[in-house]
């Protein structure tokens, strides 16, 4: 009799929310949502590749959960595939697309179920609507125009720039942010001119900068037109530096350009993993090689490290969505490309460096590091 | 010399949508229905190339003939879904099947090749020639010799041999042709074929220098669109000839500033390559309203 009491009592403590916390995995439910499809399946891919990576690296104390749905581009379906993730149970956060327009129609319903959103977003006001539960682990303009501008200005004295730019919301937020910190060195661009995504010759467009008589070009334009204008500029000989957007950083832009068309090229972005320089930043590269047969980039390391603080968070006693919500918004965490910190709206990436190609390979090499741009990681 | 340079890559692109554009009208005149895939045939003949080249290591001229063949298969192909089912549908019917098949075409492209920009080799080498003083990339003068000899090519075909002109006749009367003897469906299924295969050389041709993406159809049939609408609905020569102006037009305007000298510097902003576009889409509308049958006038009546 005294027996089974004491059995009876062991199985009841083995049954315990105590006991199953401490030794069975907790569960953690992350969808992917993000743009596989359409104009920016580039990046989304990138996004999912990185959340994906982070998912499988998770800590051995948790069970992840996960699906990917390809967003496209339209607003309803984000939106449809964030309700139907939510309706199909537990969810802790959501890696979220880096469209800003999907993002500004997924906060409601974010802000409606408490659940955090993770995305490597660009668009500004995805963080000034006083949404708690937005985070961006990427840096935005604010951060990636100061050192676009300051290594141009700072570093290689230029003082005649020249300014071109995308029509899209992308352009011309990296325009204004741009002329903003012109202004701060006492400087304004002696040329400037938007180009739509869909321009192929950018002859007229060069020949009327270098008539400006420029010392350097700063470019802000997505993927195929940076690669379409350095090719330009190789070709016509400008022989001043460029220092371009982002998406010079990216992989498959380098990959479209000879070696030597890159010679002098320059370009701002959060990280270049493809630089290597760490150990964690090597094996990074090496688990995502093996692991998608393509190279990674800045977007893909941002929503890596955004999903590793997550499952962080969770490892570390955050159960619900909302907790997990709250802990992104305290914490300071050490990832691969920098250290991230909520500036208190949601902005968690506070840091930029500069890379540039020698001309012999298409793999550049980070020559400055800009960190703590906004001042957000200082205690 | 800036304006000679301009011109050689005005002609360079403008070949190619021309190639684009004929296609189009190929089509159009066949069966009357205007095929909104002809662009995403330009993205698939440019990806074709990428697979082929990535098993063959060879210059695009050694590749062009097989991606002739393989985008002509796929305008079999094309016609076999997307048109002989539906022929005797109205014509809506069919313009929605082209733009059904073209957003298949683009995800099957972004399944098989993701959505990173890529590029086919160049035709021959890649580099630049300098000719008097002017700089010229060896890939635009192979692609306005590719371009002329392929429309020159085209024009031997549909005006100098039998098959020609069953085509021809295929085209003028689908009813009359059938009562002749003509095998009329053959013919439409070839002229599908045929149009893919120009398009898919376009694909060849632009994707060396402007790059190629699973989303770049768009881009094109726009400007097959308008050739097609300026040069007169259903005129071949139209069809080039508006491709021509299109794509010189594009590369010219923004310059103009360098071009004519004596502009006022106050008016310099307004010719940029956004502006461009405005004038273009003006100058569509100007036709429409001012000239609607086209430079060359009008041979299809019914526009989609």
């Amino acid at each position: 009799m005294r027996y089974s009491w004491l059995t009876g009592l062991a199985a009841l403590l083995m049954l315990s929310p105590v006991h199953a916390q401490q030794s069975a995995p907790a569960h953690v439910g992350i969808p992917v949502l993000v743009p596989i499809t359409g104009f920016l399946s580039l990046e989304g891919t990138s996004q999912r590749n990185g959340a994906v990576l982070a998912i499988r690296n998770a800590p051995p104390n948790l069970r992840v959960q996960y699906d990917v749905v390809d967003t496209s581009v339209s607003p309803e379906g984000a939106v449809n595939a964030l309700e139907r993730a939510l309706d199909r149970g537990s969810v802790s956060a959501v890696v979220a697309s880096m469209l800003g327009t999907q993002m500004l129609a997924m906060l409601p319903i974010a802000l409606e179920r408490k659940v955090p959103l993770i995305t490597v977003s660009g668009t500004a006001q995805i963080t000034e609507m006083g949404n708690p539960y937005v985070f961006r682990f990427f840096p935005g303009d604010d951060v990636t125009k100061v050192a676009h501008v300051r290594y141009a200005v700072e570093e290689l004295g230029l003082r005649r720039l020249a300014l071109v730019y995308q029509t899209t919301a992308y352009g011309q937020s990296g325009r204004r942010h741009i002329v903003e910190n012109l202004a701060k060195h006492g400087l304004s661009p002696v040329f400037e001119e938007a180009l739509e995504v869909q321009v192929r010759d950018m002859l007229p467009v060069l020949s009327k900068a270098m008539a400006a008589n420029p010392d350097g070009i700063l470019i802000h334009l997505h993927s195929g037109p940076t690669a379409l204008f350095i090719r330009q500029a190789a070709a016509m000989g400008v022989g001043i530096p460029i220092i371009a957007g982002s998406a010079m950083h990216q992989p498959p832009t380098a990959a479209l350009l000879e070696p030597e068309e890159l010679r002098g090229v320059c370009a701002e972005a959060n990280a270049s993993p493809v630089s290597g320089g760490t150990p964690e930043m090597e094996r990074f590269l090496q688990q995502y090689r093996e692991m998608f047969s393509v190279e990674p980039d800045g977007f893909a390391l941002g929503q890596y490290d955004g999903t590793m603080m997550v499952l962080e968070a969770v490892s570390k006693g955050a159960r619900t969505a909302a907790e997990v919500a709250r802990a992104l918004a305290d914490m300071r965490y050490e990832g691969i490309a920098m250290t991230y910190k909520s500036d208190g709206r949601g902005n968690m990436a506070h840091s930029a460096v500069i890379m540039c190609f020698d001309g012999r390979t298409r793999v550049p090499k980070v020559v400055k590091r800009y960190d703590n741009i906004t001042g957000a990681l200082t205690p | 010399m800036l304006t000679l340079q301009l011109l050689v890559n005005g002609i360079a692109l403008g070949a190619a949508y021309a190639l684009c554009a004929l296609g189009f009208v190929l089509v159009l005149n066949a069966t009357g229905a205007v095929n909104f895939a002809q662009g995403d045939m330009v993205m698939a003949g440019g990806f074709v190339a990428i697979a082929l080249v990535s098993l063959w290591p060879v210059p695009g001229l050694v590749l062009l003939p097989a991606v002739v063949l393989i985008t002509g298969l796929l305008g079999l192909v094309f016609s076999a879904i997307g048109y002989f089912p539906l022929k005797s549908r109205p014509p809506v019917s069919v313009f929605i099947s082209t733009i059904a098949l073209g957003v298949i075409f683009q995800n099957v492209a972004m399944v098989t090749f993701g959505p990173e920009p890529r590029a086919t080799p160049p035709l021959l080498v890649a580099g630049n020639v300098d000719v008097g003083g002017l700089t010229v990339s060896i890939q635009a003068i192979a692609v306005i010799l590719i371009a002329a000899l392929l429309v020159g090519g085209q024009h031997v075909l549909l005006m100098r041999t039998r098959l020609g002109q069953s085509l021809r006749a295929t085209a003028q009367d689908r009813e009359m042709a059938a009562a002749l003897g003509i095998r009329v469906n053959l013919m439409i299924a070839l002229t599908f074929a045929l149009s893919t295969a120009l398009a898919g050389v376009a694909g060849l041709l632009l994707a060396n220098t402007y790059f190629v993406t699973p989303t770049d159809g768009t881009n094109y049939i726009l400007k097959a669109y308008i050739a097609a609408t300026i040069g007169g609905w259903g005129r071949l020569h139209g069809a080039i000839a508006g491709a021509m102006l299109i794509a010189v037009f594009e590369v010219m305007f923004p310059a103009l500033p360098l071009l004519i000298p004596v502009l006022p510097v106050a008016i310099h902003g307004m010719f940029s390559q956004t502006s461009a576009s405005i004038v273009l889409y003006l100058a569509l509308l100007a036709v429409l309203f001012l000239r609607p049958q086209g430079l060359f006038g009008e041979i299809a009546q019914r526009r989609a």
